[in-house]
């Protein structure tokens, strides 16, 4: 099969391709500038805008007081407001918002604005909240067997804490709306978000304006990760604000250090654990508790928390589980979506445990991780079967293609001849489940017109931000139609042409759009036959039944009869004489998925994506620096759309993982402040830090469960890889010291205090 | 606060992708800023605006040395005014979507690009690269791209597009026939470059940027102007103006001054005019052949694009505690001349940082050259930077280590380091221990105490007192370790 490229990659790559707000301002548009809140919790005493508004060229300063409804951008949880009236919640909260047609002036008007406050006490870390009772909701539980009997007679317990710190998204494009008033009280929102739906709803809710006044527009993102889901909504929010108030065209666009200092980041989680395991290595029993440090308002935090609780087992079965998680409110920015939404978080912890049982009982780390892996027919503690379970397999491919057995040799042999030098090697498995866990949201539209000149323009509710959603998308369409991606024009996510869009999120983009996509395309071509049909035998002059008309590389014919063929041109330009519609939508939702939270059981997922990493490093014990060697990967995904977008969604979630937990140091000082927030503290992967080898094994698999075509989203699940990274450093350390314990994120300072 | 009087523009001339263009620059406005705003040009993306993520790389062509460079820039740290005389080439001027060109085919085959964002400055990139290089290897492509970050592909398919172009295409292909044609009128450019005023309605962190090209009008301007303030390659001053929003009213450009751009031998030294980019630093043989290992450290400093236009004077005026380059001109014992309008001076390194970002430099100065002592053979000489990541990070602890011999015994050894104290420092304690003691006489570990119980470095986001200080311990156990090792 042709492999298709990028659809936009043509124009990236000549950088033509349209994102917002960088582009020639509109005539009279206004700049919006921010005064940004100094302390992390505090109460306002005064807020002064005289000083401000007398600075030349200041068109107008916008607080609390000017929201026309309500002043709350909280969604799911209604707990965030756009601008605090009384309580500043974290460090660089807006708290007023300057408009100037020149940014300058903004910017400048903006440090006039006199605030006043009295600071109050802070709460920054996870443990500390939930000491006082600070969670959004009341704490959730996943429970199965009889742990408590379990431990009781247990052979082996093991007790512990882990923590993971969090994750900026660091999106090349950064947070951004353009919102342009028109025909009455009308707001054209072009903005960079995932979530088209949520922004319309939460400025109507803001303005007390109707859902279809407000068109939410979106090209495509530079980037989102999770971290333009919901985190979008407040600048989208500051820009429809400004435009519906002072009637004119406003543009809000954070600046990169603005933009790491007052957004949300990936969740760091505390986790408290036990576990009972025999002499084998087995896990009995697992009696986790997760913290999840949420920031100052619920934002997604509690979906968040439950997608750890869900992957608190990741690969394993494991028969006794107690888990339970808790949402603490802190005075951090509202931490938000990131790649794995959760996943991470909980897989961490379980496989951070599974290495101390290893090293405890003298097992190799993939021994381990076989003795106690999941098989067809088991049971997840939240009671959904697992069906098609391929980690067996993943687990020998993965083994003989690293050639895990003399791999193992040889990097004892290195150590034991080098002092200052370690080797490590690092294994993680995954298995991700496939569905937003709210299954409301599983739902999506698609609107297909075919042109009378054949193109084709394609609609969904999933917006396009690197994943290749739209080629994707039109590969989708191509398929059903026979049609070339070439003559398909996959659209902006636009409101008017489909609303109600879920965020394009939880790896759910492909499964969730391409079905709607194929659904549409599916019925044009069946509202094709008749005419198909007909101009066949007005061609060449017999009848064809039109079921049996086949469409395939831009011909319509039938399949003993390939010779006697009519374009796809033709039969358009034929139809649209016939009277046929040319235009279709298409709607889909996942089937068979529900979730009881009461009880903790039910049936989240549609699927699952299953798949293992490898890593080598190669540690300088005395500068605490680390080389990565190798990483290996193998991946399950069904039957691939297109296999060099998935290998590319693939390695760049592994690095992305891999920057989490080793370089990526999100720090925040005593006041709660992010003091690593700008691009020369806070360090992403560059490019001389991928693997000096990087295997990826891409293992197609028949999936009955599997969505379009046969295919399996890959959005998130590859970003655990980056964790064997982790693994294999603390197996490097544990070289030299081998009671040490390392310290997330794995940086040189970090390695350096384990070992010394 | 922002002064909104006394403005004044550059009006330059250069090309901007093939063609020859006039423009009036508003003062210290950036090259990227330039572009977008007042071009509309909207192709070359702002990610960072401070010269750590390579979206908005553009390339540079000018001639040096009998030749033309190709040279990535980042343009948000390029002050507009610097490209008189220069050849501008941004993406615009590359490929149309239906004839791209052989780096953008090579991407795209590859699937290089997926939310499109750093593209542009990849591309840019790749074309300064590959219209230098023939068949770089893989640590000539790293150096080349390490400035340009990417959050999505993981960068295997961008390495494997830039293999591909290295393997099957030589400059002579990269090239285009546009700016070729250019090449010729770059080496003829005479124009000069002039002031205009012009109020402008927005309030600017520059008022004016001035550009002398003789040491006279240079002091000239300064003496009329006690204020201002020099600008090298202005990776840091534009930094705290497009970050910091600090102000600069008047700037005063050193770079167009012949006497500062030119790398000679003298027999006291290796001569380096002030400024002089690190990338030339990186091409001279001298450097490479004679002072290895700050050839060495230099290629650690910053990225491709920084490295093109930051200078080695910039980076000690600057004199910040962690200035890379700095340990190792401790180390070498490097002189500088510094120059006035009345003076001319020679100060050893040794003496010039006063105290935190504070140096002997008066009112009205300026480095003029550093001046790198020979070095003896055999002498040894290492450095290590302590960092988060390996490329583009500023360091925790960098440190240099120069040891001479006296036949069996150690004649002279000396340890500098950054990121310990307020300026950088050399270790008291160090030379002493080592100083006329035969090899096998060094007890490392009582060395490697000491000199750590010498300093007490600050806690900061780049790391802790106390890794810093297992830093220095560290970093003398793995010299002594080499030290030995090399002797023996």
């Amino acid at each position: 099969m042709k492999q298709n490229k990028h659809i936009s990659g043509k124009l990236h790559l000549t950088g033509r391709s349209h994102f917002i707000a960088d582009e020639a301002p509109i005539n009279g548009m206004l700049h919006a500038k921010f005064l940004f809140s100094p302390v992390a919790h505090a109460r306002i005493t005064k807020l002064d805008f005289s000083k401000a508004e007398a600075y030349p060229g200041v068109h107008r300063i916008l607080s609390a007081k000017d929201i026309p409804a309500a002043n709350m951008i909280g969604h799911v949880i209604k707990d965030e407001p756009l601008f605090p009236t009384e309580i500043i919640m974290y460090a660089w909260q807006p708290l007023a918002m300057v408009l100037a047609e020149d940014e300058a002036v903004a910017e400048e008007a903006a440090k006039l604005i006199q605030l006043s406050y009295e600071e109050l006490p802070l709460l920054l870390e996870a443990e500390d909240a939930d000491a006082a009772g600070e969670w959004y909701v009341p704490e959730r539980k996943i429970e199965c067997g009889n742990v408590d009997a379990v431990f009781a007679s247990a052979v082996h317990i093991m007790e512990g804490k882990t923590h993971n710190s969090g994750q900026e998204h660091f999106y090349m494009e950064g947070q951004r709306c353009r919102a342009i008033p028109f025909e009455d009280s009308r707001l054209l929102l072009q903005c960079a978000t995932q979530s088209t739906m949520e922004v319309q709803e939460v400025v109507s809710h803001l303005l007390g304006i109707p859902a279809h006044d407000i068109v939410v527009e979106v090209p495509r993102l530079g980037g989102a990760f999770g971290g333009k889901e919901r985190a979008a909504t407040i600048w989208a929010s500051m820009a429809a604000l400004a435009a519906f108030v002072c009637r004119k065209p406003v543009q809000v666009k954070l600046t990169r250090d603005e933009d790491m200092r007052a957004t949300g980041k990936r969740h760091p989680f505390t986790s408290l654990w036990k576990v009972a395991y025999d002499d084998k290595g087995k896990i009995l029993a697992y009696d986790l508790q997760l913290l999840a440090n949420g920031g100052a308002y619920a934002d997604l935090s509690v979906a968040i928390l439950e997608r750890a609780m869900f992957h608190a087992e990741n690969a394993y079965h494991i028969p006794n589980a107690r888990i339970r998680g808790r949402a603490c409110r802190t005075n951090l920015p509202p931490n938000t979506a990131f790649r794995g939404f959760g996943a991470p978080q909980g897989i961490f912890v379980i496989e951070s445990i599974m290495q101390q049982i290893a090293n405890k009982l003298g097992l190799n780390p993939l021994a381990i991780r076989r003795i106690n892996a999941y098989q067809n027919g088991d049971i997840t503690p939240y009671n959904q079967e697992i069906k098609e379970c391929n980690i067996e397999a993943i687990y020998n491919k993965l083994s003989d293609n690293s050639f895990y057995q003399s791999l193992v040799e040889e990097v004892k042999a290195f150590n034991s001849a080098n002092p200052h030098r370690k080797r490590g090697l690092g294994i993680v498995p995954v298995k991700f489940g496939i569905s937003f866990t709210t299954a409301l949201l599983n739902q999506g539209s698609a609107l297909i017109w075919i042109y009378i000149d054949g193109s084709v323009s394609v609609s969904t509710g999933g917006v396009e931000m690197g994943q290749e959603l739209s080629t994707k998308v039109a590969i989708v369409v191509s398929r059903v139609l026979g049609i070339s991606v070439d003559d398909i024009r996959v659209e902006s996510s636009n409101t008017q042409r489909v609303g109600n869009a879920s965020p394009t999120a939880a790896s759910t983009g492909s499964d969730i759009n391409g079905n709607a996509a194929r659904i549409a395309a599916e019925k044009l071509r069946e509202q094709l036959r008749e005419p198909a049909a007909k101009l066949l035998e007005k061609n060449f002059g017999f009848s064809f039944n039109p079921q049996d008309i086949l469409f395939s590389e831009q011909r319509i014919y039938v399949h003993d009869k390939p010779e006697a063929s009519i374009s796809f041109k033709e039969l358009v330009s034929f139809a649209y004489v016939e009277r046929i519609p040319l235009g279709a939508y298409g709607y889909y939702r996942t089937p068979d998925l529900w979730f009881d939270r009461e009880v903790g059981k039910g049936h989240p997922f549609h699927y699952y994506v299953y798949g293992a990493a490898l890593a080598e490093v190669e540690l300088d014990c005395r500068m605490g620096e680390h080389d990565l060697k190798k990483l290996y990967i193998v991946h399950e995904n069904g039957q691939s759309l297109q296999e060099r977008i998935d290998l590319g969604q693939i390695a760049g979630a592994a690095v992305q993982g891999y920057g989490w937990c080793t370089m990526e140091d999100l720090k925040w000082d005593e006041k709660g402040r992010y003091i690593s927030a700008n691009p020369s503290t806070y360090k992403i992967p560059g490019i001389r830090d991928i693997p000096e080898s990087f295997h990826i094994e891409i293992m197609p698999s028949l999936s009955k469960e599997a969505s379009v075509f046969g295919s399996k989203a890959t959005g998130e699940p590859p970003l655990i890889y980056g964790l064997a990274v982790f693994f294999a450093l603390q197996d490097a350390v544990q070289a030299v010291k081998p009671e040490a314990q390392l310290s997330f994120p794995a940086t040189p300072e970090a390695i350096l205090k384990a070992i010394y | 606060m922002i002064e909104t009087q006394r403005e004044s523009a550059n009006r330059i001339t250069f090309y901007l992708n093939g063609k020859l263009t006039i423009e009036t620059i508003p003062a210290g406005l950036s090259t990227l800023d330039w572009l977008t705003q007042t071009k509309q040009m909207h192709g070359t993306k702002c990610s960072c605006n401070e010269g750590d993520c390579g979206a908005c790389t553009v390339v540079i062509a000018y001639p040096k040395e009998g030749n033309i460079v190709y040279e990535a820039i980042t343009s948000c740290l390029y002050p507009a005014a610097k490209l008189h005389g220069r050849h501008l080439i941004t993406v615009e001027g590359m490929g149309e979507p239906e004839r791209l060109h052989i780096i953008q085919q090579a991407l795209l085959e590859h699937h290089g690009t997926q939310c499109g964002y750093c593209t542009p400055g990849f591309v840019m990139s790749m074309f300064a690269l590959f219209a230098t290089h023939k068949h770089p290897d893989k640590e000539t492509i790293f150096s080349a791209l390490e400035g340009n970050l990417c959050r999505c592909t993981g960068y295997q398919s961008i390495l494997d597009a830039a293999e591909e172009i290295a393997a099957n295409y030589a400059p002579a292909d990269i090239v285009p026939d546009w700016c070729r044609a250019v090449e010729q009128e770059l080496f003829s450019f005479n124009q000069a470059a002039t002031m205009i005023l012009e109020a402008s309605g927005s309030p600017r962190l520059v008022q004016r940027y001035m550009v002398p090209e003789d040491f006279k009008s240079l002091f000239d301007i300064h003496a009329v102007e006690p204020d201002s303030r020099f600008i090298a390659g202005g990776t840091d001053l534009m930094v705290q103006m497009n970050i910091s929003r600090k102000s600069f009213p008047i700037l005063i450009d050193l770079t167009r001054i012949p006497q500062l751009q030119r790398i000679y031998l003298q027999q006291d030294g290796l001569h380096i005019g002030s400024a002089v980019t690190y990338s030339q630093l990186l091409d001279s043989w001298i450097v490479k052949h004679d002072y290895p290992a700050l050839h060495k450290l230099i290629s650690q400093i910053a990225s491709q694009q920084i490295r093109n236009f930051g200078t080695l004077g910039g980076n000690i005026a600057n004199a910040s505690p962690i200035g890379d380059s700095l340990p190792m001109l401790l180390a070498l014992d490097a002189i500088l001349i510094l120059q006035s309008e009345l003076e001319v001076r020679n100060v050893p390194i040794r003496e010039f940082f006063v105290s935190y970002r504070q140096t002997a430099l008066k009112k009205g100065e300026i480095i003029r050259e550093i001046i790198l002592p020979p070095q003896p053979r055999g002498c040894f000489i290492r450095s290590h930077k302590s960092a988060k990541r390996k490329s583009v990070d500023i360091s925790a602890v960098v440190s240099v280590i120069r040891v001479e011999m006296d036949g069996s015994h150690i004649g002279n050894a000396v340890l500098a380091l950054g990121g310990v104290a307020a300026t950088p420092m050399l270790s008291a304690v160090f030379g002493t221990m080592l100083n006329g003691k035969a090899i096998n006489e060094l007890i490392a570990d009582d060395i490697a105490e000491a000199v750590k119980a010498e300093f007490e470095p600050l806690s900061d986001v780049r790391g802790s007192a106390e890794y810093r200080s297992r830093l220095i311990y560290t970093h003398i156990l793995a010299y002594l370790d080499e030290l030995k090792e090399v002797l023996s």
